[in-house]
């Protein structure tokens, strides 16, 4: 069951990435002022949307398990706080091809870069944290901890880094409460890559998370086993 | 409150009676000073370089600073006495979040005095306000820095970990510190200051209350 919605989450990812491929490349018109790179604009904030999304549901998971207590939540949250990483890791690096022609520079210190860029070193910490406590009992819970103890963190990050500076282009919402796509074939583009990365990250998801299930599966059975042996062996005696 | 208390009277009697944080904290921000001004050159003089100074002894000292009171509990196994005890987990919070706050504070009040003697800095109410600053950056750094050390002392390598996950939580009353050290040097208008001030003030309590809660979820089995 589960390998039959994998798999046409799959097929669903080839074959969107694939228009939306078509769609950046051959049908949007290039933008008038910063030229052929906006194209990469089309995949830059999906890429955003789904690091957000993500990580939302990284902290999520955390707090359910916190309550609930269930292995499962915990195996959510790192599927989608590993995932969360990679789409925050394209992020920058597509921002950054974006900003070479056009701010002349690989990086600077903007607000929303700064943000994106902590938001990376906060999951970067928590990915470490989970790898280096994998042999702790508890990591399930400092994870969950230290996930929350970070989201609560981004809106205080989001203020303090925009009150610090900002150049970022805002395109989706300007002050005057416009956005900057002028051709409607660019929302539709848009609209589009945004749809394949959202079946791409929950094809991703629900593979990385079957894994690790079946991981803590194992885990818990290899645990039990050893209980068992204990006891027969106390009996044995 | 009494537990609170008693608690951290048990952790301040024996930093006195010679575990030795406080010195090796001071001495270690002294340490990140001298190596600033090495870094900078002799005579440097800008607000931005003396605020920079500042609050990188900050985030060094307190991330050393952070898990001493916890990690004295780990080595013996005493942190089970301590929950087993009839004490709430969070007055345990409070008691180890004071003698954090309290480490940090003196290595950050010494390296204050050294910066202003390095900087040239008067000794006027413009350290004082600097002092209170500072003050409010090592309460957040000790609010979270104790949360995230009853995590870090768990695993193989905690005294690693801990900068790993504190020191990026810390940037927006990083941000705020430094922005607000710098218009105090400069003698910016009050109204300057206070917008910094806000921020690290919210992250102050947001942490405080975030350890508050999340505490009994790390420090027990």
């Amino acid at each position: 069951m589960n390998q039959r919605i994998a798999n046409s989450l799959g097929l669903g990812t080839l074959a969107l990435i694939v228009t939306s491929l078509w769609m950046v490349f051959l049908y949007v018109p290039t933008e008038a002022d910063s030229g052929i790179v906006q194209r990469i604009f089309y995949f830059h904030v999906p890429c955003a949307w789904i690091t957000f999304a993500a990580f939302g549901l990284a902290a999520l998971s955390g707090a359910f398990y916190l309550w609930l207590g269930q292995q499962l939540w915990d195996d959510l949250g790192y599927a989608a706080a590993e995932i969360g990483m990679v789409f925050c890791t394209l992020v920058l690096a597509t921002g950054s091809i974006w900003a070479k022609p056009i701010w002349g520079t690989w990086w600077t210190w903007d607000s929303r870069l700064t943000s994106t860029f902590i938001l990376w070193l906060l999951y970067g910490g928590y990915l470490v944290l989970r790898n280096l406590a994998d042999d702790t009992p508890q990591v399930a819970r400092f994870a969950a901890v230290f996930g929350l103890a970070a989201v609560i963190d981004v809106p205080v990050i989001i203020i303090s880094v925009r009150l610090w500076r900002t150049i970022h282009p805002a395109v989706l919402l300007t002050r005057s409460g416009e956005h900057g796509l002028q051709d409607p074939r660019m929302i539709a583009t848009l609209l589009v890559s945004g749809l394949a990365f959202a079946v791409m990250f929950a094809w991703l998801l629900l593979l990385r998370f079957a894994l690790l299930r079946t991981h803590s599966r194992v885990f818990a059975m290899r645990r039990e086993l050893a209980l068992l042996r204990l006891s027969s062996s106390r009996i044995a005696v | 409150m009494g537990s609170i208390a008693a608690i951290l009277r048990k952790d301040l009697t024996l930093e006195v009676r010679g575990a030795g944080s406080t010195i090796s904290l001071v001495v270690f921000s002294i340490l990140v000073l001298t190596v600033l001004v090495i870094a900078f050159g002799p005579s440097p003089s800008s607000a931005e370089t003396a605020a920079g100074t500042l609050w990188v002894a900050l985030i060094f000292s307190g991330a050393l600073g952070a898990s001493r009171a916890i990690a004295a509990e780990r080595e013996d196994g005493a942190i089970y006495a301590l929950l087993l005890s009839p004490v709430d987990t969070g007055a345990i919070f409070a008691a180890k979040f004071a003698a954090a706050f309290i480490f940090i504070g003196v290595a950050e009040a010494a390296a204050l005095v050294l910066v202003a003697l390095f900087f040239g800095l008067d000794f006027s109410t413009t350290l004082l306000r600097l002092g209170a600053i500072l003050l409010l950056g090592a309460f957040g750094f000790a609010a979270i820095g104790t949360l995230l050390a009853a995590i870090s002392t768990r695993t193989r390598i905690g005294d690693l970990l801990l900068p790993l996950l504190v020191i990026p939580t810390f940037v927006p009353a990083l941000i705020g510190g430094v922005k607000a050290t710098v218009a105090v040097l400069s003698r910016a208008p009050l109204a300057d200051v206070a917008v910094w001030l806000r921020i690290i003030i919210a992250f102050d309590i947001l942490y405080a209350v975030a350890g508050y809660l999340l505490f009994d979820y790390v420090v027990g089995e």
